[in-house]
């Protein structure tokens, strides 16, 4: 697909640099702009697990609310119930999401198309739901994750005004930073050239000597992992998992972001979480200045999600790609 | 290893552009904030509330935040608070806690209100709890029966108006106790917190169960999970069944057991028993499935044109919330919004978030409103409403108190008595305009 590369060292600064520049900047910004920031680090993360999945490896998933899921109730378990450091909780919450994509992946290498579709689809159905059925998971109401104030060196190298928010925002940044780095470094190994080659042809790839069965479970168990890292820092900056956080409308908006960013394109990624946090906000503004009826705030967020999406799809089918020399991705 | 030089300047021109695309959004917030006081200005006040407009949970429902509107315009047209006019800011939130949440941040970040009033759901309030908290923003009223928000010291900020579940269990249990002595009892409750506070309250009140049917929320869609309530119920042969759900499940209790030829003494939690809610997703004809079932609620009927506020909120309704039928969710809205207007008006000329706090600590309990239960609030309790009186539903789903008189019972979320309310409402305000 791209024979372009930079050298993992030059990948490596560049990410630190990306890293320096947004907590420098997380200085300078209000309180509601550092929130929505460390939405879009979120939102970047699940359309990132999308984008790895179905624009590499060439599967499809309507069900990664649901991971996310996993991942929140995993962290905020671990949290409550055990007590881990919240650091430790996050991670737990990727393993049980990795786990349970995993499980999910070895069944999903053997459907496609559609059938892949429905599986993960009553996945995000029925998942959030399982959650009413547990005591230990807090019914409805869900489980609380409140992992305090930011620690006392943080406040004391940013002074006294450091927000909760401020301290989301820095997390969110950095994980979402780290993550993404992995991700690109392992696209572009063997695993990542494995996985476009049995998207591409999966019987060339057989024959080349590629386990195609294997590579999507595990790409399935990498994407899922990512997922419940972004599902872990959705409930962080909740406070708490619900049953109804996650939606199955937060399964769409992940997968629209995809096609939005690009789904054979990682770096779009970064586009499809600016857009998924932006829309609603600019609906938001403009219903009050249409007048805030009740009709136009129901239904404007809806509608101009819909209509760039059919636009989108329409006129530039590899998404919003800032670069206009990039070779368009071929997908069979 | 080789580098295509214009390769590398496109990976980073894409970077730049990404980076400058967060900051973007991240950017132009630094609004310096002119007006001393978030909310209030010379001429206006801010308010905002949260609530589902579009979604599963939006038939009714949607109709509080606009009924609150209609209420504050009347008021506006008739002088204001204090010289001042009142904006309400109304946000969707699908019923969903995230998206509360980042509505939340706008209303109170962006929009700067002065307070939060009426906010809807559980989770929806618990994800915006320690925002809230930290920014010191009175949340007024909140929509929701969970008994955890009247915890002053875990809510410093936050007022509860409807009476909780747990109340409600109680005064129901003390209802059957005085009136269906000796019969049998079953009770199909939504298995989450919603169900346990009520099984809580029931056990208080010593409610013995010959059948329990739990169930999840959401799961009254499915006809077989209505089959099994059915025939659970009819093995059980309870005297008195109480439905203690939301207004889906109650459709789906009575329309599955008016099918299975099942009779039984239905007993409906205030929640689940609104008859225009119904209607609207059940479809108008289960409205007659109502006729004889018992009802609880601690505002007067809505077809009650004898209430002198049923009578002024109707007059309201239709001159500013044209084309909307008067039912319980526009008359919680109205109530609600005229309690915010004696808030805003027991605060003073000079408002605050602080004052307006102060105020209704101070003085909240005298607040005239059309419930007949009185208002809990003072400086350590922010516990509102805490009475039910019964009624029995006629065949047009208008539920009317038994005996012709609103007898009320009221108690506490802990294990007070239920005790039959001596206490009188405040008269209604001339022309229902506050002037406390």
């Amino acid at each position: 697909m791209r024979s372009r590369h930079l050298s993992p060292r030059t990948r490596a600064l560049l990410f630190l640099v990306i890293g320096a520049v947004l907590l420098t900047v997380s200085g300078f910004i209000g309180e509601l702009r550092t929130y929505q920031g460390a939405q879009v680090a979120v939102y970047m993360i699940a359309i990132a697990s999308i984008i790895l999945l179905t624009g590499y490896s060439g599967q499809i998933s309507l069900g990664h609310g649901a991971v996310m899921a996993v991942g929140g109730y995993g962290a905020a378990l671990s949290f409550n119930l055990w007590h881990f450091p919240f650091a430790i909780a996050l991670l737990f919450g990727v393993l049980v999401g990795a786990f349970g994509g995993f499980v999910l992946g070895v069944a999903a290498a053997r459907l496609s198309g559609p059938y892949l579709a429905g599986t993960t689809l009553a996945l995000a159905v029925g998942l959030p739901t399982i959650a009413d059925q547990f005591h230990v998971l807090g019914g409805e109401q869900g489980l609380n994750f409140d992992i305090g104030d930011p620690p006392r060196w943080v406040v004391r190298l940013e002074g006294g005004d450091f927000t909760q928010y401020k301290w989301f925002f820095w997390i969110s940044i950095v994980v979402a930073l780290v993550a993404l780095w992995g991700i690109t470094n392992l696209l572009h190994s063997s695993y990542g050239r494995n996985w476009r080659a049995g998207r591409n042809n999966a019987v060339a790839a057989g024959l080349a000597g590629i386990n195609v069965a294997r590579g999507k479970v595990l790409a399935f168990t990498v994407s899922s992992a990512l997922a419940s890292l972004a599902g872990a820092l959705f409930a962080l900056l909740l406070g708490l998992v619900t049953p109804t956080a996650f939606p199955l409308s937060l399964s769409f908006a992940i997968v629209t972001g995809a096609v939005l960013a690009g789904v054979g394109n990682l770096a779009g990624s970064i586009v499809g979480g600016v857009v998924l946090v932006a829309i609603p906000e600019l609906s938001g503004s403009l219903t009050t200045h249409l007048g805030n009826s009740q009709k136009v705030s129901a239904n404007l967020p809806g509608l101009v999600m819909s209509s760039s999406l059919i636009l989108v799809v329409l006129f530039m089918p590899n998404g919003l790609r800032i670069r206009k020399f990039k070779k368009q991705v071929k997908t069979q | 290893m080789l580098v295509h030089r214009r390769t590398k300047r496109g990976k980073l021109a894409i970077t730049l552009v990404a980076t400058a695309a967060l900051a973007i959004n991240v950017l132009p917030a630094h609004a310096i904030n002119l007006h001393k006081v978030d909310g209030v200005s010379q001429s206006t006040i801010t308010l905002g509330i949260t609530s589902p407009l579009t979604g599963a949970a939006a038939p009714g429902y949607n109709k509080v935040p606009y009924a609150m509107q209609a209420y504050f315009n009347y008021v506006n047209d008739n002088g204001g608070v204090n010289g001042r006019k009142i904006k309400l800011i109304i946000k969707d939130d699908a019923y969903n806690p995230v998206l509360a949440k980042s509505v939340t941040n706008d209303l109170v970040l962006q929009s700067k209100v002065l307070a939060l009033v009426g906010t809807l759901g559980t989770a929806e309030n618990e994800a915006t709890t320690r925002f809230v908290n930290d920014h010191g923003v009175p949340r007024l009223f909140v929509n929701t029966g969970y008994s955890g928000f009247a915890n002053a010291t875990k809510y410093p900020t936050t007022y509860t108006l409807l009476p909780s579940y747990v109340m409600e269990a109680k005064i129901m249990g003390q209802y059957i106790k005085d009136n269906f002595a000796g019969k049998s009892v079953a009770i199909i409750y939504q298995d989450d917190d919603f169900g346990a506070d009520a099984l809580k309250g029931f056990a208080i009140a010593g409610t013995k169960f010959v059948t329990k049917i739990a169930y999840p929320s959401g799961s009254q869609a499915d006809p077989t999970v209505v089959g099994k309530w059915i025939g659970g119920l009819m093995a059980a042969k309870p005297d008195v069944t109480i439905m203690f759900g939301v207004s889906s499940a109650t459709a789906a209790a009575l329309g599955g057991s008016y099918k299975a030829g099942f009779k039984t003494q239905w007993i409906l939690g205030s929640v689940g028993g609104d008859g225009t809610t119904i209607a609207t997703v059940a479809g108008p004809t289960a409205v007659g499935l109502l006729y004889g079932a018992i009802g609880a609620s601690f505002l007067p009927a809505p077809t009650d044109t004898t209430d002198p506020y049923i009578a002024q909120f109707q007059a309201i309704n239709t001159k500013y919330n044209p084309g909307v039928v008067f039912d319980n969710n526009v008359l919680v809205g109205m109530n609600s919004a005229m309690l915010t207007v004696e808030a805003l008006r027991a605060a003073g000329p000079t408002l605050t978030r602080a004052s307006l706090l102060k105020a209704i600590a101070k003085s909240g309990s005298t607040f005239a409103s059309a419930g007949f239960a009185p208002l809990g609030y003072s400086a350590t309790s922010h516990v509102g409403y805490n009475g039910y009186w019964f009624g029995t539903y006629g065949p047009t789903g208008a539920i009317k108190p038994i005996g012709g008189t609103y007898s009320l019972y009221t108690t506490d979320s802990g294990t007070g008595a239920v005790v039959k309310a001596t206490s009188t409402r405040p008269a209604m305000p001339l022309k229902g305009l506050p002037n406390n």
